[in-house]
């Protein structure tokens, strides 16, 4: 039992460290549109949800939009923030969708990155008290989905890596 | 590479997800479309924001350049024929100069790693009669 407790506390520190890892290097990636991020570090929020329960992905993700911006020294400023709250509103949703819906991991993709964006619009619009920030939104969510889906991709893509690899959990698509 | 598609595969829901997404998207686009239309004339200023304090109150009838120093550097704001833009900034990426000119009151300018926003609101607002 405490063997399976240890491992499962290395595995998500593990997955923390790659979320991290991609948070850093993503804005460095070149992307066809200028503004438009993969949200590749969301792909191991999708794991760890998949991968053990709802706890652990939350853990993850505000552990790492934490870390992310001590490391890239913009704790407590507006970047972090507008972070913050789209990854909450992001992962509540994902959660929620998750046990009330038949959502495929694509599909949860999808939703996470459409609510991030929501999540951000709506933190961007109280810190500078304009109601007319939504006007950005159309746009994001527009995009969203095309990213939502390739990041599905690459989650369901990485599963099927981690399950061969052997770790032994009950992954259902 | 063929294998990877079966990877893409989405089911019902997924679908039924995706159209709901899309749907909302047009709405909302619309509405603000509505919005910017009903829009009414008059005189109006630029208002300019660093770190929600507003610094600058641009007249849109006069025509100008006008720098600010924000957080990466200058920004140059530009007002031309009753419109405005970002001319040049220091930024990552350069949305808010991409952003090209704004004339309507639904169309902020945000630069955020300048902490900058620019809005465009009517000249005489605060003169209005307020019924309460």
């Amino acid at each position: 039992m405490k063997t399976t407790r240890t491992k499962k506390m290395v595995t998500e520190a593990l997955l923390l460290g790659a979320a991290i890892l991609f948070q850093m290097i993503e804005p460095a990636l070149p992307v066809a549109v200028p503004g438009v991020k993969l949200g590749l570090a969301n792909i191991i929020g999708l794991i760890a949800l998949f991968m053990y329960d709802w706890k652990s992905m939350l853990k993850i993700n505000l552990m790492r939009v934490l870390l992310a911006s001590l490391l890239r020294g913009t704790f407590l400023g507006t970047a972090f923030w507008l972070s913050l709250s789209g990854v909450l509103l992001s992962s509540c949703a994902v959660i929620l969708l998750r046990k009330f819906s038949k959502l495929s991991v694509i599909g949860l993709s999808m939703a996470s990155s459409v609510f991030h964006c929501l999540g951000q619009i709506l933190a961007v619009s109280v810190i500078y008290e304009n109601s007319y920030l939504i006007s950005y939104l159309p746009m994001m969510w527009l995009l969203s989905i095309p990213t939502g889906i390739l990041t599905g991709i690459l989650a369901r893509l990485t599963f099927t890596r981690i399950r061969k690899g052997g770790i032994e959990h009950d992954i259902q698509l | 590479m063929k294998n990877l598609w079966k990877y893409a595969r989405m089911n019902k829901h997924d679908l039924i997800f995706l159209v709901i997404v899309c749907i909302m998207t047009v709405l909302l686009y619309g509405g603000l479309a509505l919005f910017r239309m009903r829009d009414a004339g008059g005189d109006k200023v630029a208002v300019v924001r660093y770190r929600n304090e507003e610094v600058m109150r641009l007249d849109l009838t006069k025509d100008g350049v006008y720098t600010f120093e924000a957080t990466l550097g200058t920004v140059t704001i530009e007002v031309q024929d009753g419109a405005v833009r970002v001319e040049k900034e220091t930024s990552p990426y350069h949305y808010c100069s991409l952003r090209g000119w704004v004339k309507q009151t639904a169309d902020p300018i945000v630069c955020l790693p300048n902490e900058l926003v620019i809005t465009i609101e009517g000249a005489d607002e605060g003169n209005d009669i307020n019924l309460r």
